[in-house]
């Protein structure tokens, strides 16, 4: 086993003001990453799961040159990413938003062009590999690669990121939440295409997500991380194992429109359970999914309906599941948070 | 593979020539804005005199190329400082900032050479833009002329480009969007007798004008807008100003710049 990317110990703290009057301020210490350490393997998907503020991008950009840590370290095929900073910049692609980082004006092809010389390349060699990274990605079906950035939609500019990344054939790939805000196509062709080139073309990839089921479905291994430290870590098979002796309740509503996290608040207030979700669905509708002990679904059922109805919503349908990489995530980042 | 000063000058010459091919109305804008700025500037002075009370008090002997030459050395001067002072600015809102640290040399490189193609083109612009002018005021005299103040803008350059790091390295730094360059410009022009000779502004400017480049730069074009070519020893003079300051300044920005850099990475400013 290789390992691509080696992260130990890693604490990071900012430091931010708070305005106590006109002008004393109260200086406030965050600790980002709280002492985080796991590994990525060659030729993997690696997912890094978190709610947002979790500690996901620090991570990344720690990895990636942009930050330096406050102490522990990270390794990138060995080389260290604060004192051979050069070195780890040679073996990555990046991608850290998708919706700007590059110029408006120029197209598609000459952002390119323009990062590509930055990373070395040239000439014939330079147009080439642009050629094949727009067909990679998808760019020339959508006849994109010659308009100007600023008409390109999100799962255009998603996409000339992806491309970006790849143009100087790393084989390290660090993506920070590649399909956040992108339509369903758009995101399964990312996703596709990440698996294409971890287990056909061998590069290590690296994503952050807080989207389970493109966690559960593109990363061959996950770390799920809450409040700056990695709570689980393991194959999605291993991680679904911790919940073998728990059950997940469904329900499906929808009603006037009331903010989901009272839904939750409320919901998770009055049954005393801590693993509680809503999520907005399509055509206003809503999923509580709710997990508990075997033995206790029915009465857990029907005392979200009755809390349900209670706030004037309309419960469509109720489900019993087996706990998916979802219910991992509630019960690891949510459980303790409420006693 | 580290990439070279050549490279990260030949992306962003490419990348600012795809920007005016993609946006000719900027283009033109640029090359008749010292025309617009002189018509401004002498249709003003003439409701308070006329040129020839112009020519005396400037001591000129042609007031409308003295304006044309020092509306495009201002423009040019404003131009290095946006270039420069604002690169991080500018990049960090368009989130490009983020991918050229990450290109694989030193920082402080990428971050200096990224933003001299667009302070040296600007200036080729701002004198390229009044050449028609000087060619119909002074035919073939006058290109020689406006040849020596490309050389003494480009030589003037150098200083400002320190002065413009040490504002980008600050910007970089602080982390906000503070457009720290956009305050200190006009003053820098004020000081540097774009607007008024310096020796009539208050003695504390004059004081602070001695180490403003852009100074040197607009005194030689006023040399050179009195009809004769200035005696050697004067345009010597200022080449050794000049090169005092771009020693000074360019040390300390270069030394700035690096510290920042670290630090900045260190604080998630990025």
């Amino acid at each position: 086993m290789v390992i691509a990317i080696e992260v130990r110990d890693l604490v990071k703290r900012y430091v931010s003001y708070e305005r106590k009057g006109f002008l004393r301020r109260k200086k406030l210490i965050i600790e980002a990453l709280k002492g985080i350490s796991f590994d990525v393997k060659k030729g993997e998907v690696f997912g890094l799961l978190g709610p947002n503020g979790a500690g996901k991008t620090t991570t990344v950009k720690i990895i990636a040159t942009l930050l330096i840590p406050d102490e522990g370290y990270a390794k990138v095929l060995g080389y260290d990413v604060v004192e051979e900073a050069e070195k780890v910049r040679e073996n990555i692609g990046v991608a850290l938003t998708v919706e700007k980082g590059f110029f408006w004006v120029l197209t598609g092809r000459e952002n390119l062009k323009y990062f590509g010389m930055l990373r070395g390349l040239k000439g014939q060699e330079l147009e080439q590999r642009i050629d094949q990274v727009i067909k990679l990605v998808g760019l020339d079906e959508l006849n994109a690669a010659n308009k100007p950035y600023e008409e390109y939609s999100l799962g255009m500019r998603a996409r000339l990121s992806l491309a970006r990344a790849l143009l100087p054939n790393p084989p390290i790939l660090l993506l920070d939440e590649p399909t956040l805000g992108l339509d369903p196509p758009s995101a399964k062709t990312i996703r596709d295409l990440l698996v294409h080139l971890a287990h056909r073309e061998n590069k290590t990839v690296m994503i952050t997500t807080h989207n389970m089921f493109e966690a559960e479905i593109v990363c061959d291994r996950v770390a799920i991380i809450n409040e700056g430290r990695i709570v689980a870590i393991g194959r999605v098979p291993e991680l679904k194992r911790m919940t073998s002796n728990r059950i997940a309740i469904e329900l499906i509503f929808s009603g006037p429109s009331i903010p989901l996290n009272i839904v939750e608040e409320k919901v998770s207030r009055f049954l005393t359970i801590n693993e509680v979700n809503v999520k907005p669905l399509r055509e206003g509708k809503a999923r509580i999914r709710i997990v508990s002990n075997p033995g206790e679904e029915e009465i857990i059922a029907s005392k979200t309906i009755e809390i349900l109805y209670s706030m004037n919503l309309k419960v469509h349908h109720v489900r019993i599941q087996e706990p998916s990489l979802e219910d991992v995530f509630i019960i690891l980042t949510k459980g303790g948070e409420r006693k | 593979m580290s990439i070279s000063i050549w490279l990260i000058l030949r992306a962003n010459f490419y990348a600012l020539f795809c920007w005016y091919k993609n946006n000719k109305w900027l283009l033109l804008s640029l090359i008749i804005w010292p025309y617009l700025m002189s018509f401004v500037i002498l249709a003003m002075g003439i409701l308070y005199g006329d040129l020839e009370s112009f020519k005396e008090r400037l001591n000129v002997a042609n007031p409308v190329l003295y304006i044309l030459a020092s509306s495009a050395i201002a423009m040019s001067s404003v131009g290095i400082i946006d270039a420069v002072a604002n690169f991080t600015i500018y990049h960090r809102w368009l989130g490009t900032l983020p991918y050229l640290v990450m290109t694989p040399t030193r920082t402080y490189k990428v971050l200096l050479f990224s933003s001299i193609p667009d302070s040296i083109t600007s200036i080729a612009l701002s004198i390229a833009s009044i050449t028609p002018a000087v060619m119909y005021f002074e035919g073939i005299l006058g290109i020689t002329k406006i040849a020596i103040v490309l050389l003494i803008v480009y030589l003037g350059m150098l200083p400002l480009l320190g002065i413009s790091i040490i504002i980008a390295s600050l910007t970089l730094g602080i982390r906000g969007e503070e457009n720290v360059a956009s305050s200190l410009t006009p003053f820098i022009l004020l000081v540097s007798g774009v607007f008024y000779p310096v020796e009539i502004l208050p003695r504390v400017m004059q004081y602070i004008s001695a180490v403003i480049p852009t100074r040197y730069v607009i005194e030689a074009t006023r040399f050179l807008a009195t009809y004769t070519i200035p005696e050697a020893k004067i345009l010597f003079a200022f080449f050794y100003i000049l090169t005092i300051l771009t020693i000074g300044y360019n040390s300390i920005s270069a030394f700035i710049l690096r510290s920042i850099e670290r630090w900045a990475r260190k604080r998630g400013s990025i």
